[in-house]
């Protein structure tokens, strides 16, 4: 365990019997959580699973329908928390018309950085500091995601929300992505990666399987895999859906 | 060409138009609502009810002059003020807006008629004139003997503001000034609030430390600037006029209306801007119900045309049929036209009465759309 998340610290993110419903969809059913700061979370299961609207929760953007949710110690939705908070999201959410800086300085602004070198931190962390005044409709799918990501990251928040951080992202950055994240866990902040992808979960600290907004399983892959008794985590994913009565065959996740 | 592939192309378009059910209605119902909104407004013109006012005469014959010019009064429907008045009294009971006509007939014999119409909508002074001049035709015919039916009275039309030859572009071109930044900045910022609730920045937006005041405030801000330019150039082109001369084969033209401006430009000016700025807001809050920029679009036949239509621009308020009349009370646009009218052509300082009611209306409705726009915005958007 990292030594910024010692017991006696509350914990980065801490969930409990949290419901969200819309209509007669329950999309968050009674989820527990205690996380611990500097770590990965890998927030894992199929889409419509109830990843996203979880992360919602957790920085306020939805209002649960019961339960608690809290980061930092403070119960969400809490409007001045968010300066502690990054969220990528899974939609593009820059504007198109402005440049790599500007759409970067804008969001930072929000959030309460003005830190010229925080900024240029976040867009070397993304290689695109050499594309620093071109426009973002010009970007490419990944550089779009990257950039996505260096806006959460400018404002340096303890707490990060990726939702499908690495979509469209070739595979040799996708590498050095998870390598500046593991670079972050390691300085004390606390990461939760929604991802629909099996093989980032291995990169994470600790896994959260969802299902039909429950949390099926948590652990590091390797217990995940022993305690299903399989080779593989998709395997391990299905198992633990079925046995808590919320998987079907077909719908695990890639 | 292959029939297959247009088919298909045609096709296609039916399935996307047939679930898009509001573009669908749109196009079928819209026509047909502002074609019944300007009907209602063409057909249902309320009858002048002008009040009119006859000043003294003390000339020898005159109490039958007198007497025709008042049964040709009610005889036009209109309603004839008591109480003395000579030339000056009736002008300024006009400024006074007591009455809508003063008939300043000649002492002499009559023969000659004056009359004065307060000049702010030459539409609707046009229409009391010759309803009048009718009626007097009428009465004169009945009451005098053939040979004499004739002979009718000179009439020489004057209005107490504007040039007694003001045409429509006098009385258009200052409210268009309002019209065009109310139009282009609702278009403009629900297209780009639109994007900001579909692109997902919105979500981002929302999930800083940012809140709502500050979100319609920035953009108030933001559009607002640009409100102001608009609304520069705009005035300035109505206002102003250059005559080119012929140069060649070029014939001469000129560029600008070359609207006189009575009063101060600032105070049109900020009638202006007020109405601009309660569009930002209305284009916030209406974009809720848009998903598509078509559906913007589509807001034009249904907020901006009626607006249009109802709110002085054309006809005036008084005139609207009794059912379209209350609607177009509670529009920002009528209050701005009043007050871009007043300030332009009657020359009305930031001391008049209508123009004080017409701001604080204005800034009243701003900060209504303010608020709708605000509630719109909400970090929960699921």
């Amino acid at each position: 365990m990292p030594p910024a998340a010692g017991p006696e610290q509350a914990p980065a993110i801490q969930v409990v019997d949290l419901h969200k419903r819309f209509g007669s969809v329950n999309a968050v059913d009674g989820v527990d959580l205690s996380l611990p700061a500097g770590r990965i979370y890998g927030l894992l299961g199929p889409n419509g699973s109830g990843k996203t609207t979880l992360i919602r929760l957790l920085t306020g953007l939805a209002r649960p329908t019961s339960g608690y949710a809290a980061v930092l110690g403070v119960r969400m939705p809490a409007r001045t928390n968010l300066t502690k908070i990054g969220y990528m999201t899974q939609a593009e959410g820059l504007y198109a018309e402005l440049s790599v800086w500007e759409n970067l300085r804008f969001f930072a602004s929000l959030s309460g950085a003005t830190d010229r070198g925080q900024m240029t931190a976040a867009l070397e962390l993304v290689q695109l500091d050499t594309w620093a005044r071109t426009p973002v409709h010009e970007l490419s799918g990944g550089m779009r995601r990257r950039l996505s990501l260096a806006c959460a990251l400018a404002h340096r928040p303890p707490v990060l929300f990726l939702d499908e951080p690495t979509v469209g992202v070739d595979p040799a950055l996708r590498r050095s992505f998870w390598e500046h994240l593991r670079g972050l866990a390691s300085q004390g902040d606390t990461l939760l990666v929604a991802s629909h992808v099996m093989d980032e979960a291995e990169r994470c600290d600790e896994l959260l399987f969802i299902r039909a907004g429950r949390v099926v399983a948590s652990g590091d892959a390797d217990a995940l895999r022993q305690r299903a008794g399989t080779r593989d985590l998709e395997e391990a994913f299905l198992k633990f859906a079925s046995e808590a009565g919320v998987g079907s065959a077909e719908e695990g996740p890639q | 060409m292959s029939a297959r592939r247009v088919a298909s192309l045609t096709r296609r378009i039916i399935d996307q138009f047939r679930r898009d059910r509001r573009s669908l209605a749109l196009l079928f119902v819209a026509p047909i609502f502002v074609l019944a909104l300007l009907g209602w407004v063409l057909e249902g013109q309320a009858s002048p009810e002008p009040r009119v006012l006859i000043t003294d005469m003390s000339a020898p014959g005159s109490a039958t002059v007198l007497r025709t010019l008042e049964q040709a009064v009610t005889a036009a429907g209109g309603t004839l003020l008591d109480g003395s008045y000579d030339e000056a009294a009736a002008r300024q009971a006009l400024a006074d807006r007591e009455a809508d006509v003063a008939i300043v007939p000649n002492n002499v014999g009559g023969i000659e008629l004056l009359i004065i119409t307060p000049g702010l909508n030459p539409a609707a002074d046009g229409g009391n004139v010759s309803a009048l001049q009718q009626a007097l035709l009428q009465v004169l015919r009945d009451q005098a003997p053939p040979q004499v039916a004739g002979l009718l009275p000179d009439v020489r039309h004057e209005t107490l503001y504007g040039p007694d030859d003001a045409d429509e572009l006098d009385t258009l071109g200052p409210v268009f000034v309002g019209y065009f930044a109310y139009f282009f900045v609702f278009i403009l910022t629900g297209i780009s609030f639109l994007r900001e609730r579909m692109g997902g920045t919105l979500e981002r937006l929302m999930a800083t430390p940012v809140t709502r005041g500050e979100i319609v405030l920035g953009y108030s801000i933001g559009f607002g600037i640009f409100a102001t330019i608009q609304v520069a150039l705009v005035m300035l082109f109505t206002v102003m006029r250059v005559d080119v001369p012929s140069i060649g084969p070029l014939p001469a033209f000129w560029i600008g209306l070359g609207v006189p401006v009575a009063g101060s430009p600032f105070l049109a000016y900020l009638i202006a801007l007020l109405l601009g700025l309660g569009a930002v807001s209305l284009g916030i809050f209406l974009s809720t119900f848009a998903r598509t920029e078509l559906q913007i679009l589509q807001f034009i036949p249904v907020v901006i045309i009626p607006q249009g239509l109802l709110g002085g621009i054309f006809w005036p308020v008084d005139s609207l049929p009794s059912l379209l009349e209350p609607i177009a009370r509670v529009l920002p646009i009528t209050y701005a036209v009043e007050g871009l009218r007043e300030v332009f052509i009657a020359g009305a300082g930031i001391g008049s009465a209508t123009v004080q009611l017409d701001l604080a209306v204005l800034v009243g409705i701003a900060a209504l759309f303010v608020i709708l726009a605000a509630t719109t915005i909400r970090r929960e958007i699921a």
